[in-house]
Formats: structure tokens, sequence, C-alpha cells
């Protein structure tokens, strides 16, 4: 049982291989990588679309008013 | 700003962004960061627009005391709106870069904690034009907010020399050791940025305008 045990637990172990940690080093790298420019990018594009937003709320609040006001002299 | 020269620089920047994200992508990983070093042709160029966003603020906020002319005021919190953005996307890369490099997102030190005050600082200034209705009150109190604010800007800039900091030594200016290729792609990237900057500063003038219009319109409305 013991012996058992030690075999399982030597299969677990892997070799220490610079190659492969290497390549998990610059896949780690890149993934950081894209997250850094996807967070960037997302925030400049949320800051046009709250722009946009804000945009088409004026030009109503503008043609509001202006209605509003072409209709205050007839009554 | 005409239709068609908005449109023009903000084709102008978008070729820029996308070309040089093409030669960026093809660079090869540095030697002791690796990949994630590529994050710096967008993370310096980010906080340079920032900070020059804040340097217009501040000629606006100046020029508005000076004159009382509200379209100085309008430059001014235009600018910073924009300015914001840049920066808040500034310390998000820079968390990100730390996370890999010195296996933290954030560390109180003066570079750090500076551009996060700075940050604060911009957006306190937003929040104070929120909360004044009277559009001369409102100008000359966010004028002055915006020249005590720029304070933080040099502190910013400097702070990795005045201080030992964990934020690296400048790279492109300070005797950082960088190719010469590198320090031009970052140049053109921080161009591209520039003139996105003004698109949307632009854009946000005109609403600006729009904004003094209603005002105008309701006062209109009310004196009828």
């Amino acid at each position: 049982m013991h012996l058992l045990t030690q075999t399982f637990l030597l299969a677990q172990v892997t070799p220490d291989d610079p190659i492969a940690r290497e390549l998990a080093r610059l896949q780690h790298n890149y993934e950081f990588l894209s997250y850094g420019l996807t967070a960037a990018w997302i925030i400049i594009v949320l800051y046009v679309l709250m722009m946009v937003a804000r945009e088409r709320k004026l030009k109503q609040e503008v043609a509001r008013l202006r209605v509003m006001l072409e209709e205050k002299p007839k009554r | 700003m005409r239709d068609y020269i908005l449109y023009g620089l903000g084709l102008v920047a978008a070729f820029l962004l996308a070309r040089d994200v093409q030669v960026i992508a093809g660079l090869p990983p540095e030697a002791s960061q690796g990949a994630i070093f590529k994050i710096i042709f967008f993370h310096v160029p980010m906080a340079m627009t920032a900070m020059l966003c804040s340097f217009v603020a501040l000629v606006g906020s100046v020029m508005f005391l000076m004159t009382k002319s509200f379209k100085y005021d309008a430059v001014a919190v235009s600018v910073t709106e924009v300015g914001l953005a840049f920066l808040a996307a500034n310390l998000v890369t820079g968390s990100i870069w730390a996370r890999v490099i010195w296996g933290i997102w954030w560390t109180w030190d003066a570079r750090l904690t500076s551009a996060l005050v700075c940050w604060l600082l911009y957006a306190g200034y937003l929040m104070l034009r929120r909360a004044i209705d009277e559009p001369t009150q409102r100008a000359t109190f966010a004028a002055v907010f915006s020249i005590f604010a720029f304070i933080d800007v040099p502190i910013v800039i400097f702070s990795i020399k005045w201080w030992r900091t964990q934020h690296p030594a400048p790279v492109f200016w300070g005797g950082g050791s960088i190719p010469r290729d590198w320090f031009v792609l970052a140049g053109w990237n921080w161009l591209a940025m520039i003139l996105l900057g003004i698109v949307l500063v632009a854009i946000r003038l005109r609403q600006e305008e729009s904004q003094r219009e209603i005002d105008s319109l309701r006062r209109m409305a009310h004196a009828m």
C-alpha cells in the first residue's frame, strides 16, 4: 500500500522542463497583455458611448424647448 | 470644427492605431519582461495624452478667469473629461502590467498614488460642476479648482525622479535604454491618441455649445 502511494506521488511530479515553463510564462504574459489592451479600449469606447447618449439627450432637449417656445406665443 | 475635418482626424487616428497594433503585435517579447512589456506602447502615450489634457485644462481655466469668456470654460471641461478617460485607461493598463511583473495589482508608491490622486481630483472637478447650477459661478469655481488640481501633475511626472519608487524609471526620457524604432513607434501611438483626443474634445465642445443653447432657451421660456 505504501509503495503504491509513493508510485502515485512520483507520477504526479512533472520534470522541471525550462521550455515548458517559458512557454507557460509567455502564454501568461500574452493573456495579461490582451486583458490590459482590452480594458484600456473598453474604457475609451464606454466614454464614446456615453458621449453619444449625451448628444442624443441634448438634441432631444433642444428640440423640446424650441417646440415649447414656438407654441407659447400662440396661446 | 467642421465635420469633414473631424471625420478626417478620426480616420487618421484609427489608421495609425491599427497600423501600430499590427507592428507592436509583431515585436519579439522583451528579454526580462516577456510580451507584457508591449503594454508600454499604450500605457505611456495614454499617460502623456492625459497630462497634455491637464495642461490644456489649466490654460483654459486661467484664460476663463482672465477673460470670463465661456468658450475657455468649455475647452477646460472638455479636455478634462477626455483626459480623465485616458488617465483611467493608463491606470488600468499599469495595474495589469504590475500584476505580471510585480505580482501585485497595486502598491501605494509615489507615482501610482499621485496618478490616482490626479484622477480623483479631476473626477472631483467634474462633480463640482454638476453641483453648481449658476453658469458663471460654476465656471469660476471650476476654473480655480482646475488650477489647484494641476499642482498634482508635475508631482505625477517627476515622482519617479524625486522619490525611490517601485514604478520603473522613465524608459523613453531619462536614461532608459530602448531601441530607436520602439521610441518612434511609441511616438506614433502618442500622435494617434492625441488625434483621437482632439476628435473627442471637439465633439464634447459641441455638446457644451448645445448645453449653453439649452440654458438660454430655458431662460427665454421662463421669461415668457
